[in-house]
């Protein structure tokens, strides 16, 4: 109890040394957090701007055998069914997500109004690998792709081929082959063609067409990093394939398997070096944060040697002076630290809603939102406060150590 | 009380310089002491090691019947602390603490509770005059205020020793005569002193006056202060 009144007048009428250690010491934490967060920011509007290409996506369609094979002539069709699915999502550790394609074509109708369409039942994850940009309401949801719903994601052309300028399509039904068909979403069109698109869930337009056998099959990957490893990939699918279809594992024509894997490992090239560049620039800032918070605790205990040679000259002991200024370090680091940390994530938070507002709807080649991992910001400033404390122990030790008269007479 | 025998000390600079070179002395119980010499002469040098504040290299130091060689730290705080009272040429109060946090402040180290500790101080205080400021800061004091306060420190845990350097070194003669009148009350009361001193005027205050001259005892003058008239400026 008399420690913590000894501690506590020491740091409250020295006002103006514990408000400057403390000062460093949220300002060191303060700038470092701000720095790390518009780092993320850059890193994030990167990421953004990639976002077609930060995945490493294959797709695979049946051709047809160019060479004969275990007693099976040339020129037979290869189809894919739900067991190349299920030893895709089962055997191949590589793959994460499959989306099987199933497709059907034919007319599209609301109220008075018809368009062709290409309807392709799809699971959620192929709006990530198509790369289909929503211009209202959502795609296929995990939810939809279980239940079977019958809603429809349609592209612009269809909708202005059915609605109305005045109309909104969400929430509409529309008729395809005789099905009535909920519209939940309005995709950008594809390509240059003025045909209608139409996006389903998978397991809905399986039960309607009754087909089992699809053409393509599209799946992402993970873990694949170089061009040798996706070719050692390529090459294993072949033949896993070939293998369950019984075709000549030389033989190239009978699938063709296809990939996104340039443009991904240029993007994750891309992507690792800024990550390099923020991380080095963090670290210099965390050093040299912890270079000034240790400067400005070493200053301190040296101003209290003179202290330290009185206090021990009247019969303090080392241990109890030494324990005093660890602590009354201790506290300053750890209620300053905290302080500059939560102002950084403040400032990081502001400056983000700021930046966010200024972007919005503006064509911007970059968009920068800084954000910030707390873990990352709770493991800098616990090791500031680790540093500090450490910088302020040991000179106390050597002030504590030398001999009283010295510390006394100290300049 | 004190006893030194052949005690040598060196100071190892750039260059070894032996500032004490055999001391012989004895301090009896309730004696009061000074120490004169020039500058250099190794005075300072002498009363840190009489209170243990600076280490010695050969010889004997005993104090209080005890051998004071290689004590541990906290050996060496407790006897500084319980023992001895020091009273500086600069006072060496702590800054940020009030005139009553001063003086309590080796009682903490005793761990004395906080109330017993203000009130002994207190106490202490009002015996120097000081009971008005006993809530101000030493910067608020005057150098007479303040070396009261510092006396009043050294002597709250009753100590056996008072060590002085120079404690009129920073003090006007009227302040100085009142601190030596302050000093032979206490005096009066039995404590051992030892008072390193310039002036003669002070020296001639004490009961024997050592002449150091070249690290070596070269002489002891014995007084007869009791002929002296107190109430007399020294200078
Ligand atoms: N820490 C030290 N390191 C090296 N030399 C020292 C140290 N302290 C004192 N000295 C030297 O030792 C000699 C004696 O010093 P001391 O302080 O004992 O003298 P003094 O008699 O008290 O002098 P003064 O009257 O000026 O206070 C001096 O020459 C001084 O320069
Ligand atoms: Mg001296």
């Amino acid at each position: 109890m008399d420690f913590w009144r000894e501690i506590f007048m020491a740091l409250s009428r020295n006002k103006l040394r514990t408000f400057l250690t403390g000062f460093a010491i949220s300002w060191g934490i303060f700038i470092l957090i701000v720095l790390l967060a518009a780092g993320n920011g850059i890193m994030n509007g990167i990421g953004e701007e990639f976002s077609d290409q930060s995945k490493n996506t294959y797709m695979i369609y049946g051709g047809e055998t160019s060479k004969p094979y275990k007693g099976h002539g040339t020129n037979r069709s290869i189809w894919f069914n739900d067991k190349d699915i299920r030893f895709l999502e089962t055997e191949v550790k590589e793959v994460d997500q499959v989306s099987p394609c199933i497709y059907q074509s034919g007319f599209a109708n609301f109220g008075d109004k018809s368009g062709s369409i290409f309807v392709q039942g799809v699971r959620p994850v192929f709006k990530d690998i198509n790369n289909t940009k929503m211009l209202e309401g959502r795609f296929i949801s995990e939810l939809d792709e279980k239940s079977s719903e019958k809603f429809i994601v349609i592209d612009d052309n269809l909708r202005k081929k059915l609605f109305d300028d005045e109309v909104s399509p969400l929430g509409q039904f529309v008729i395809v082959s005789g099905i009535a068909y909920k519209v939940i979403g309005i995709c950008e069109s594809e390509g240059r063609s003025d045909g209608g698109n139409g996006y389903v869930p998978f397991s809905t337009l399986k039960k309607i067409t009754r087909k089992n056998w699809y053409w393509m099959l599209h799946f992402t990957v993970k873990g694949l990093e170089t061009k040798e490893e996706n070719e050692a990939f390529t090459e294993y699918l072949r033949t896993q394939l070939a293998h369950l279809h019984e075709f000549d594992p030389d033989d190239t024509s009978a699938v063709y398997i296809g990939s996104r894997q340039e443009g991904y490992l240029q993007t994750m090239k891309i992507f690792r070096t800024f990550e390099l560049f923020i991380w080095i620039i963090g670290f210099a800032m965390l050093i040299s944060g912890i270079v000034g918070v240790s400067n400005i605790m070493r200053i301190t205990v040296k101003e209290r040697t003179n202290e330290i040679g009185i206090r021990k000259a009247l019969g303090a002991k080392s241990r109890s002076i030494l324990a005093s200024i660890v602590t009354e370090s201790l506290i300053i680091t750890t209620i300053f630290g905290y302080i500059g940390m939560w102002l950084g994530m403040v400032a990081a938070e502001v400056g983000g809603n700021v930046l966010s507002k200024v972007q919005e709807g503006k064509e911007i080649s970059l968009n920068i939102v800084p954000s910030i991992d707390i873990r990352i910001v709770l493991m800098a400033t616990a090791l500031l406060i680790v540093c500090g404390v450490l910088a302020g122990f040991f000179p106390a030790r050597n002030a504590v150590k030398i001999k009283p008269i010295e510390a006394m007479n100290y300049r | 009380m004190i006893r030194l025998e052949k005690i040598n000390k060196t100071y190892f600079g750039a260059q070894p310089l032996h500032v004490l070179k055999g001391i012989d002395l004895q301090v009896n119980e309730g004696e009061m002491v000074s120490i004169m010499g020039a500058s250099g002469s190794g005075k300072s040098t002498m009363l840190n090691i009489l209170g243990i504040l600076d280490n010695y290299d050969s010889g004997n130091y005993y104090l209080n019947g005890k051998l004071v060689k290689d004590l541990s730290e906290n050996e060496a705080a407790d006897v500084r602390n319980r023992t001895i009272g020091f009273i500086f040429q600069s006072f060496n109060l702590i800054p940020f603490k009030t005139a009553m946090e001063n003086v309590a402040l080796p009682l903490y180290y005793q761990n004395v509770n906080r109330k017993k500790r203000n009130q002994i101080a207190m106490e202490y205080l009002e015996r120097f005059g000081l009971k008005e400021w006993a809530d101000h800061y030493p910067n608020e004091l005057s150098g007479g205020q303040k070396q009261r306060v510092s006396m009043a420190r050294a002597l709250v845990t009753q100590p056996k020793v008072i060590l002085a350097d120079e404690p009129t070194g920073a003090l006007d003669s009227k302040t100085s005569a009142e601190v030596m009148q302050i000093l032979r009350e206490v005096h009066e009361t039995g404590i051992t002193m030892v008072i390193v001193t310039h002036e003669r005027g002070i020296a001639l205050r004490t009961d024997k006056i050592i002449h150091l001259k070249d690290g070596i005892i070269e002489n002891i003058e014995i007084n007869n202060p009791d002929s002296i008239d107190f109430s007399k400026e020294i200078k």
